[in-house]
């Protein structure tokens, strides 16, 4: 699945920079942003699945969801704050042709709905006391998202 | 509680040198055999994980991998060598899907010079 032709030559032009053709071309350096993007994933996913797991009503005797919430949606949000731009410069390196690959289109997509479906959630924790299947039903899709989202990412380097 | 984790320790002893084969990266997609290719070079691309080369060949165009830079360099390989255009032999494995006009490079003659980048490698 091509994208259109000047999204192609401004991935061709983003491939092309200087700073990115170094990080293509280096010896240590794309191991370890690569390396970034797995510690992010893992703060991310590690820390989200374990509020939704309570959020599902998993060790309700722990404490009430607000304080799993408060300890681990900055974690969370941390691993997202990493994983995002050392998986942008790794796209960068190869832009045109991960653009193109529908496993990768699929990523984003199901990247962008993961986070929606997080803020959606937070936005309605601020409007007041969110019933708790409302709760559940998010923390389940949470889970489902993320995990096909490392999937799919995993599986773009396969096909 | 001590012999779960001697067990969790044996299971990991046994699979941890099974990790690097299985990678992509690695050689578990390759047969086991050796390979040759002789060809002309239609492009090649010098990047992380790790380089790439087609090739037009008499059984038409192969994706032959090559190393990521560092190994490329090492074994001096330069993209000034492998230009569009240059006759080449490539030794190494070829992809386990028979269907699949790919192999991952072990040394590469051009010339009459080898340049080997598994030097640790028969090939």
């Amino acid at each position: 699945m091509s994208v259109g032709p000047t999204l192609d030559g401004m991935f061709a032009a983003l491939e092309q920079a200087a700073p990115i053709a170094a990080l293509r071309e280096s010896t240590y350096a794309f191991p370890l942003v690569n390396a970034a993007h797995i510690i992010g994933i893992a703060l991310l996913f590690g820390s989200i699945v374990a509020l939704d797991l309570r959020l599902l009503g998993w060790r309700r005797d722990a404490g009430p969801a607000g304080v799993f919430t408060r300890l681990l949606v900055p974690v969370a949000i941390g691993g997202l704050l990493i994983a995002i731009p050392a998986g942008l410069l790794m796209f960068a390196t190869d832009a045109r042709a991960y653009a193109a690959s529908p496993l990768f289109q699929a990523k984003m997509v199901i990247v962008a709905l993961a986070i929606a479906n997080a803020l959606w959630l937070r936005a309605a924790e601020r409007r007041g006391p969110t019933l708790p299947f409302r709760a559940a039903l998010a923390a389940a899709a949470s889970i489902v998202l993320w995990l096909v989202a490392i999937l799919l990412g995993r599986l773009v380097g396969y096909f | 509680m001590a012999r779960h984790w001697a067990i969790a320790g044996a299971i990991l002893f046994v699979l941890a040198p099974a990790a690097p084969i299985a990678a992509h990266h690695g050689w578990g997609w390759a047969t086991d055999e050796e390979f040759e290719l002789s060809g002309t070079v239609k492009d090649v691309r010098n990047a992380n994980p790790h380089g790439t080369m087609r090739l037009a060949t008499k059984s038409g165009e192969w994706t032959v991998e090559i190393g990521q830079p560092w190994r490329n360099a090492q074994a001096g390989l330069t993209m000034e060598l492998l230009r569009p255009g240059t006759r080449l032999l490539v030794h190494g494995h070829r992809s386990a899907r028979r269907s699949e006009r790919l192999m991952k490079a072990e040394r590469i003659v051009i010339a009459g010079k080898s340049y080997n980048l598994y030097p640790d490698r028969p090939s």
